[in-house]
C-alpha cells in the first residue's frame, strides 16, 4: 500500500496556490494542503478544495475515435501544416508552451496567449503587464485599489488585502460590485482615475488583465500606475499565462477574438490549442463553436477532458499539471516547479516535429534564461526588467447599455465549470422594478435566447446582472439584457 | 506487561535511536508493527523539508523508519488518512487520537484494527509562522534550519553551523508567535486515549534524551509494544517513579498553562454577539476547506451544513458556519485545522471552541477521550429501552 503524492500547484489561476495532490491506484485524486506553500501558506479557494472533482484526464482520440497516444501524435504530426494556428493560453508549464513555440516556429508561426492587449500596447509596457508585485508588498502597501473582485475572482488575495489593512492601509474597489473589505467602493469615471483615487509609490492597483479585456482600459490602469508611483498588478486567469506570456514576448501576437475572426474568414484552416479551450474561454460559446466546426482541423493537445476535446479532429492527451516536469510562473512573477516529472507533453510536441524524445533539458534551460535565474527557487522572485514606459491616450468603450449581464470571472467561469453560486446578483432597485419575487427565478433576456436562474440582491452598480457562471445566451463579456419574473 | 504499566523504551538500530526523537522507539515499534504483519498499514508524515512534511500511507518499514524525528512546524491531523478495514498504525497526538476514536463512533474508522500510538504533545506551529518568527525573533534565515526541539519551556533552533538557537515559548507567544492558538488553549498533553502514550517527559538520569516514556492503556498497546520487543527492535526498562511523578508534574503545569490561555483567548464577547459573528464570518468565501479538513466531521457530501446553505440567500454569515458550529457542540476536539486552512483567516477553531466549551462542560463530555458516546445520544437509546 504505498501512495503517489505529487507537490504541485493549483491550475485554477495565476496566484498558483501551492497543494498536494494524492495519487489513488484507481487513477482517481484528492488535495491536500501544503501549509509551508510560500504562496499560499496551505490555504485554497473552492476551486482548489474541488479540483479533483473538477478537472477529468483526457484521452487520446482522431476523429472521435480513442486512440493510443502514439497513434494521435502521428495523426497530429500530419495535421499540422504550414499556415496553422497554435494558441497556448498558459494552462500548462513554460516548458510545455516554449516546445510548442519551436513547433510552431517550423511552420513559420507563432503561439498566441490570446491575450489580446498585449498585441495592442507598446512592448515597453508589457514587463509591467505581465509580472506582478510579491504578495507580501500587498500586505505592506499603505493604499491599494482593487479594480477586481478579490471574493470571486481571486480568492486568494483576500487574506493579503485583509492583512494589509490590519497594517493601517486603506482599500478602494472600483467595481460592478461593492467589496466587502474595501473601506470606500466608488464608482469613477476613468478620465477621474487620477485625481479621485490620490495614489503615491506606497500605493497598489490590483486590476486584470484576461482574453477580453478591452486594451483601452489597460492603458488607463497604466498611465494611473505611473502618474502615481504606484505599482501594479494585473492578475491573469490562467495559472502560468504570466510564464507563457513572458517565453513569448518577442512574438507578435492575435487575441483570440481576432483568430476567431480568421476562422471564419477562412484564413485560419488548422488550430492547435495547447491545454486551451476556447470554447471555455470565450463569451459567446455559440460563436465558438460554429467558427470551429468551419476548421479542416483542430488539434488538442491537452491534459484535460473539456468542451473542446469532444469537438476536435485530434486530441493529443498528456499527463495532468501536477504529474508534469516544468514550471509555471505566477502573477508575481515567481517561478514555481512541482515533483512531477512526466514529459509527454513535452515528448509528444517533439514526435511531431520528428525530434527524439529529450527535449525538456534545451527547453528549461532557455526558460531559466529567458528568466534569468540558474535554477528555480519558490522562495525567491526573480527580477525583471520594468521598463519606463511613455503615457497613452487611451479611451475605454464605454458599455452604453440600459440593463448589463457582466461576467465576473472567477476560475470556475474560465474553466467552464458549474459552481455552487449559480445564481446572479443585482441591486434592490433592479430586483423591485423587474417585479422580482423572493425563491422564484430571475428572467434574463438577451439577443441571443433566455434563462431563468436564482438571483441574489447584492450591492451592484445599477442597471448590472452580475454573474459567476456562463449563461448561454451571452454574445461577450457584457451583454444587453431584459430582467423580468 | 499490563494496562497501566509504564516504561522507558528506545529503538535497538542505531541510526534510528540517533535520528528519533527520545531515542526512536515510536518510530522503531512502527517499523517492527509492518515488519512483523500486526498492521498492513503505516500512516507518517514524510519529511519534506524542515517545516514541511506530507502525510502517508505506507506499507513500507524503511519508508517508516525514514520518518524518524518530531516536527512541531507541520500541524496535521493524521485521522483523515486511515481506512475502514485496513490494519493500521499511527503516530498520534492527542487530537489525532482524540479524532480517531470520534471518527471510530461514526463508524469511519474500526477501532479494533487501528494502533494509536500516542504522541506528548505541547502544542504544534504553522510553517508560515514559523518562518515568520525565525526571521523576527531569532534574527535567523529559515533556510539555515537543520533541526528543532523543546525543551525546559524553550524553543530551541539548531542552524547549519551546529550552533543552538534558544527563546523561551511564553516570549514567542507574548509576541504573538509560537504554538498555534489552539495548541495554546489544548489541556490534553498526554494521550492517555491512545492504545499506548510515549513521550520524553519523565525520562530521568542517563536516558533523559535517549529513552522515551511509555504507558501502556489498552490491550492493543501492549500488543504493539510486545511486538516490538519480539522483533529485536526496541528495548525497555521499567519507568521509576520519580520518572512518573515528574511526568505527572509536566503534565500538570502544561494543564494550568492551557487553562490561562483558554481565559485569555476564550473570554466572554464584549458587545453585540452578532456583530461579533458577522464581522468574523463576513469574508467567507464559501470554499468548503473547514469542513473538508475537519477530522472528526463525517457528514460526507449530503451533509446538513452544506444542504441547508446557499450562497444566494447568505447574508455576512451563512447557515453552512451557523449549522457546524451547533453540529460539531459535541465533537470538537479544538485541533485547529480549520483555521490553518481558511484562506481569508477566519479564526474558525476558536469560533468553534466557543459553541464546544460550554456544551461539552455541561455535559461533563470531552470528546474523543473513549468510546462513551455523548451524553443526549445515550439517554435517547436508554428511552428507547435499547
Amino acid at each position: 500500500m504505498n501512495e503517489n503524492i505529487f507537490t504541485t500547484v493549483c491550475p485554477g489561476c495565476s496566484i498558483a496556490c501551492g497543494m498536494y495532490v494524492r495519487e489513488k491506484d484507481d487513477g482517481t485524486y484528492d488535495i491536500d494542503w501544503r501549509k509551508d506553500a510560500v504562496v499560499n501558506a496551505g490555504k485554497l479557494c473552492r476551486f482548489g478544495v474541488r479540483l479533483s472533482a473538477n478537472l477529468k484526464a483526457a484521452v487520446s482520440k482522431v476523429d472521435g475515435n480513442e486512440v493510443e497516444l502514439s497513434d494521435a501524435v502521428t495523426a497530429a504530426g500530419n495535421a499540422i501544416v504550414d499556415g496553422a494556428a497554435f494558441v497556448s493560453v498558459g494552462n500548462t508549464t513554460c516548458e510545455e508552451h516554449l516546445a510548442l513555440m519551436k513547433l510552431a516556429e517550423s511552420k513559420g508561426a507563432v503561439v498566441n496567449t490570446g491575450m489580446g492587449a498585449f498585441s495592442s500596447i507598446p512592448a515597453e509596457c508589457h514587463s509591467t503587464m505581465g509580472v506582478g508585485v510579491p504578495l507580501d508588498a500587498i500586505e505592506s502597501a499603505k493604499k491599494i485599489v482593487l479594480f477586481i473582485d478579490p471574493y470571486e475572482q481571486y480568492p486568494l488575495l483576500v487574506r493579503r488585502i485583509l492583512a494589509s489593512k490590519k497594517n493601517g492601509a486603506t482599500v478602494t474597489a472600483v467595481g460592478w460590485k461593492a467589496v466587502s473589505l474595501a473601506d470606500d467602493n466608488k464608482t469613477i469615471d476613468p478620465a477621474n482615475y487620477e485625481s479621485e483615487l490620490d495614489l503615491d509609490n506606497d500605493s497598489v492597483i490590483i486590476a486584470e488583465i484576461n482574453p477580453s479585456t478591452d486594451p483601452e482600459r489597460v492603458m488607463v490602469l497604466l498611465n494611473l500606475a505611473k502618474a502615481s508611483g504606484a505599482a501594479i498588478m494585473f492578475m491573469k486567469p490562467f495559472v502560468n499565462a504570466v510564464g507563457c506570456d513572458l517565453a513569448s514576448k518577442k512574438t507578435e501576437q492575435k487575441s483570440l477574438d481576432q483568430i476567431i475572426a480568421e476562422i471564419n474568414d477562412g484564413s485560419i484552416k488548422t488550430l492547435v490549442c495547447l491545454d486551451s479551450d476556447l470554447i471555455e474561454i470565450m463569451p459567446d460559446e455559440t460563436a465558438v463553436r460554429e467558427a470551429l466546426g468551419k476548421l479542416d482541423n483542430l488539434i488538442v493537445i491537452t491534459s484535460r477532458a473539456s468542451a473542446i476535446t469532444d469537438v476536435a479532429k485530434i486530441v493529443v492527451a498528456t499527463e495532468p499539471l501536477y504529474k508534469k516536469a516544468g514550471t509555471v510562473v505566477n502573477a508575481e512573477g515567481r517561478a514555481l516547479v512541482g515533483s512531477g516529472e512526466g514529459t509527454d507533453g513535452i515528448d509528444v510536441v517533439g514526435a511531431m516535429m520528428g525530434q527524439p524524445v529529450g527535449m525538456y533539458d534545451e527547453v528549461h534551460a532557455a526558460l531559466l534564461a529567458t528568466l534569468g535565474i540558474e535554477e528555480v527557487d519558490e522562495r525567491v522572485v526573480p527580477e525583471y526588467e520594468k521598463p519606463d514606459y511613455a503615457a497613452m491616450d487611451a479611451n475605454p468603450t464605454a458599455e452604453a447599455v440600459e440593463t448589463a449581464l457582466v461576467y465576473a470571472g472567477g476560475p470556475f467561469f474560465w474553466n467552464g465549470m458549474v459552481d455552487d453560486n449559480d445564481f446572479v446578483e443585482m441591486n434592490l432597485d433592479m430586483v423591485t422594478a423587474s417585479s422580482l419575487l423572493k425563491g422564484i427565478p430571475a428572467r434574463i433576456v438577451s439577443d441571443k435566447g433566455e434563462v431563468a436562474i436564482k438571483y441574489k440582491v447584492s450591492d451592484v452598480a445599477p442597471g448590472v446582472v452580475l454573474s459567476n457562471v456562463k449563461l448561454p445566451m451571452t454574445t461577450g463579456m457584457v451583454t444587453s439584457v431584459t430582467v423580468s419574473r | 506487561m499490563d494496562i497501566g504499566d509504564c516504561y522507558v523504551g528506545w529503538a535497538t538500530d542505531e541510526d534510528i535511536r540517533t535520528r528519533g526523537a527520545s531515542g526512536g522507539l515510536v518510530t522503531a515499534m512502527l517499523a517492527a508493527a509492518l515488519e512483523k504483519g500486526l498492521v498492513e498499514a503505516v500512516v507518517v508524515l514524510k519529511k519534506l523539508g524542515e517545516f514541511e512534511a506530507v502525510p502517508i500511507v505506507t506499507s513500507d518499514p524503511e519508508e517508516v523508519k525514514a520518518t524518524a524525528g518530531s516536527m512541531h512546524s507541520v500541524p496535521i491531523v493524521l485521522s483523515r488518512y486511515l481506512e475502514y478495514g485496513t490494519k493500521v498504525a499511527l503516530p498520534a497526538k492527542p487530537c489525532d487520537a482524540r479524532s480517531t476514536i470520534e471518527q471510530s463512533k461514526r463508524g469511519q474508522v474500526d477501532i479494533d484494527t487501528t494502533y494509536i500510538v500516542g504522541l506528548n504533545c505541547g502544542g504544534t506551529m504553522h510553517p508560515a509562522g514559523t518562518r515568520d518568527m525565525l526571521d523576527v525573533m531569532y534574527k535567523l534565515d529559515p533556510e539555515d534550519i537543520k533541526g528543532e526541539e523543546i525543551d525546559k519551556g524553550k524553543l530551541i533552533f539548531e542552524t547549519k553551523d551546529g550552533e543552538e538557537h534558544a527563546i523561551k515559548i511564553d516570549e514567542l507567544e507574548e509576541e504573538g508567535y509560537g504554538r498555534r492558538e489552539s495548541c495554546q488553549y489544548c489541556a490534553v498533553n498526554i494521550p492517555r486515549m491512545a492504545d499506548i502514550a510515549c513521550g520524553n517527559w519523565g525520562v530521568i538520569g542517563d536516558l533523559a534524551g535517549k529513552g522515551t516514556f511509555v504507558e501502556i492503556n489498552t490491550d492493543k498497546g501492549i500488543a504493539i509494544l510486545e511486538n516490538a520487543i519480539d522483533a529485536g527492535a526496541v528495548e525497555i526498562t521499567p519507568a521509576d517513579d520519580k520518572g512518573k511523578a515528574i511526568r505527572e508534574k509536566v503534565d500538570g503545569a502544561m494543564m494550568k498553562v492551557a487553562a490561562a490561555a483558554d481565559e485569555k483567548y476564550l473570554s466572554p464577547i464584549e458587545g453585540s454577539h452578532l456583530d461579533y459573528y458577522m464581522n468574523a464570518l463576513s469574508d467567507c468565501i464559501n470554499c468548503g476547506a473547514c469542513k473538508t479538513v475537519c477530522p472528526v466531521c463525517a457528514c460526507g457530501e449530503g451533509a446538513k451544513c452544506t444542504e441547508f446553505s446557499s450562497a444566494s440567500d447568505t447574508y455576512k454569515m451563512s447557515l453552512f458556519h451557523l449549522v457546524r458550529f451547533v453540529h460539531l457542540m459535541d465533537s470538537c476536539i479544538g485541533c485547529g485545522q480549520c483555521t490553518d486552512v481558511c484562506p481569508v483567516d477566519i479564526p474558525l477553531t476558536h469560533i468553534y471552541r466557543r459553541f464546544a466549551e460550554p456544551m461539552q462542560e455541561e455535559f461533563e463530555y470531552k470528546p474523543g477521550m473513549d468510546m462513551t458516546t455523548p451524553p443526549f445520544f445515550g439517554v435517547d437509546l436508554i428511552e428507547e429501552g435499547h
